[in-house]
């Protein structure tokens, strides 16, 4: 127990918050764009993202790896689909909670959202079990903790209130509930994040790193998601040279001139 | 006359007054590979718009009958997604049977299927309450919402690339999101909405 404690802070480190899927890699940004103008929704879409992602890759790690890519990948919506409907029944139905109509949409479009996907394709159908759910979990916190961020300066400074307490605040900056606002917040967000990065590495490298996951490599010219990771996730050496990511954006291009 | 009318006001209302891509992040990801593979422009962009018009006109006609109707959002939720996987693994059929050696296309494929944007479109229909060609003209648009989100973030992209005076800790992403930003803002001068009210 004690050996796996590090392990994991240095996947969560490396997965969460130097690669953090949302400011790093730019994905899951509809749920963060769109559904993340509260703290509550942002909560919600958290959790809902947590349990696709941890449930999906472990699934997937466990049952898929035999399975043809073109299905696997059919399999994750079904799969996403089983979790999010029933959770978005019950919420409905046996609670008072009152969803607002784009949490409620946005809810069901977690179980197509490229995190999931690229993470099972990427990690969990290569590795075992115990690493594949250290990836998700450490990939969902990395993420939900973008969402709670997010959510809650956008309700604080967008609508003057806390998890709708009125905070009676002077101003409002209502362009930051809009999903223009968003993006501008993710942006200052992720430089903070290349900010600390140095120093977020020196932390990492400190720590043993025998448990994090090691995605294969084998195959990967042909992997469904390979394409999406070329082009967003920055691995941790390139995190170093911070100008690479943007030369990668437009590699095809330079290439092409 | 109304007829068309109407169609091309549900075309220009996607394309630019809710561009899904820039208004709500649907399909952002996507869109952003793209601009690092502009060569695969051309055929995600078909399969998006080809994917679009025709989950969205499937459930479109579903969500007529009342068995389907009467069901809960959740209930609706699982028969469009289950629309979606259906028409997603049919069309990965007929690609290994008439092109078994392009994996690559099988590749984009399952991107261009599975992502937010498409599953997106069957229930903008339904809130809209479109009929059955405004649905088809729906799902059209949201492809061509697409190609225009996919284009300025490609050109945006390159011209940060490009810039030696952008500061090193807003360099590739955070450069990036505040231009995504911008746009956004651009497109919301469409819908006539005011941040000072």
């Amino acid at each position: 127990m004690k050996e796996q404690t590090p392990g994991f802070r240095v996947s969560f480190l490396k997965s969460a918050v130097l690669s953090n899927p949302v400011l790093v890699q730019m994905v899951g940004l509809c749920p963060a764009v769109a559904a993340t103008t509260n703290v509550r929704s942002a909560v919600l879409i958290s959790a809902a993202l947590c349990l696709d992602l941890i449930v999906t890759c472990v699934l997937a790690s466990a049952l898929m790896k035999r399975i043809p890519r073109a299905v696997r990948v059919a399999l994750y919506l079904g799969i996403g689909l089983a979790l999010i409907c029933p959770l978005l029944y019950f919420i409905e139905t046996y609670t008072l909670m009152n969803l607002g109509l784009s949490t409620k949409v946005y809810l069901p479009l977690l179980a197509v959202n490229a995190v999931t996907a690229l993470h099972c394709e990427k990690v969990a159908v290569k590795n075992p079990v115990r690493t594949a759910f250290s990836d998700a979990a450490a990939v969902g916190l990395g993420a939900s903790l973008v969402f709670l961020i997010i959510g809650t300066l956008r309700e604080v400074l967008g609508s003057g209130a806390f998890a709708g307490i009125d905070l009676d605040l002077p101003i409002s900056l209502k362009g930051l509930s809009l999903p223009f606002g968003c993006f501008i917040l993710l942006g200052f967000l992720a430089a903070a994040l290349q900010a600390f990065s140095p120093y977020l590495r020196q932390a990492q490298t400190r720590e043993p790193d025998a448990a994090q996951p090691q995605p294969a490599q084998a195959d990967v010219q042909d992997d469904l998601w390979s394409d999406i990771l070329e082009a967003e996730a920055v691995s941790n050496e390139r995190l170093a040279a911070l100008d690479e990511f943007t030369e990668r954006l437009i590699g095809g291009e330079e290439d092409a001139q | 006359m109304k007829m068309i009318s109407t169609l091309l006001i549900t075309v220009l209302y996607t394309v630019f007054v809710q561009n899904l891509v820039m208004s709500a992040g649907l399909g952002m990801s996507e869109a952003i590979r793209l601009a690092a593979k502009p060569e695969k422009f051309r055929s995600l962009a078909v399969m998006i718009t080809a994917f679009s018009v025709i989950t969205g006109t499937i459930c479109g006609g579903l969500s007529r009958i009342p068995a389907i109707a009467t069901l809960p959002f959740a209930g609706r939720a699982a028969v469009y997604g289950g629309v979606l996987a259906a028409v997603y693994l049919l069309a990965a059929l007929l690609l290994a049977l008439l092109k078994p050696q392009d994996r690559r296309l099988r590749g984009t494929l399952g991107i261009a299927a599975l992502n937010t944007l498409v599953y997106a479109v069957p229930f903008l229909n339904e809130i809209a309450a479109y009929s059955f060609a405004e649905s088809l003209f729906s799902g059209l648009a949201a492809g061509a919402a697409f190609v225009l989100a996919a284009a300025v973030i490609g050109q945006g992209a390159k011209l940060l690339a490009n810039n030696s005076n952008i500061p090193p800790i807003f360099r590739g992403s955070p450069a990036l999101f505040l231009y995504v930003g911008l746009i956004s803002l651009g497109f919301l001068g469409f819908t006539g909405t005011s941040l000072f009210q």
